[in-house]
């Protein structure tokens, strides 16, 4: 039962005449083996999450490496070439580490949150994405006191909203 | 499917009588199955289709829509026998 169809009428490749110019209808196919356990790998929260933090650590190596070489100062008085450049690339590594680590870390709590606040609820909407957004805000900001909790938890559900609705804007 | 069988074939039947009792519990089946997987799609699937597979949430609550309905259709099978007259 891992395909949606359980409409009354099977749609066969055979359909009548207008579909020549529209998609062919295709018959209705039920999932593999390989399939239902490929869904029911991605359905774990755990492999979420970890999947997540390592494509948002990907992403913030690769920001930290771009930030990191722009706003470097370069100074020609006191160092040679040889010197600027180890400098600038220590400095790149230290900065894309860092903004590695907090992108990891905002991936995998945000996809762990939504994915356990999903599959509790048993629905799908944005109120999950919301939710999640608000608990990676509150833990990413929770050093600085409750009330900087507060406004990272509404600051990150606007945002992830937002990109939400971007997302799907076509459907 | 580890279903309650709701009457055991008692010894000394017919091989007509066998098999039209399998074709009735064939029939009662199907439509259990039909009936299962039609509440539980108006129940859990959202009728604007978005995608093909089935997110999350869905998955969930059709795996808890299918366990009750099973649990319940069995407690009913239980009892619907159990009310019956010795055959």
């Amino acid at each position: 039962m891992a395909d949606s169809s359980a409409e009354p009428t099977g749609a066969s490749s055979g359909s009548v005449g207008s579909d020549e110019n529209a998609t062919q209808i295709q018959p209705i196919r039920m999932p593999t083996t390989e399939e239902i356990r490929a869904q029911d790998v991605w359905n774990n929260c755990g492999v979420r999450a970890v999947t997540s933090g390592v494509m948002g650590g990907g992403l913030g190596l690769m920001m930290g490496l771009f930030l990191g070489a722009l706003d470097n100062p370069i100074m020609h008085d006191t160092m040679t070439a040889r010197q600027q450049f180890v400098f600038t690339a220590k400095q790149m590594g230290q900065r894309s580490w860092n903004s590695c680590k907090t992108f990891a870390i905002m991936g995998l709590v945000f996809s762990a949150a939504e994915c356990c606040i999903e599959q509790r609820r048993a629905k799908h909407d944005t109120i999950n994405t919301a939710f999640a957004g608000c608990v990676t805000g509150g833990s990413m900001s929770a050093r600085g006191g409750p009330k900087a909790a507060c406004i990272g938890c509404a600051g990150f559900a606007t945002f992830s909203v937002l990109i939400e609705k971007f997302f799907d804007r076509h459907t | 499917m580890a279903a309650p069988v709701p009457n055991p074939i008692p010894v000394g039947i017919s091989k007509e009588q066998a098999f039209s009792m399998a074709q009735t519990e064939m029939e009662y089946r199907v439509e259990l199955f039909n009936k299962l997987a039609q509440t539980c799609f108006n129940k859990c699937v959202d009728k604007r289709y978005k995608e093909a597979e089935l997110n999350m949430g869905e998955n969930s609550c059709i795996d808890r829509c299918v366990s009750k309905y099973w649990q319940v259709n069995g407690m009913v099978g239980q009892l619907l026998s159990a009310g019956k007259p010795p055959v």
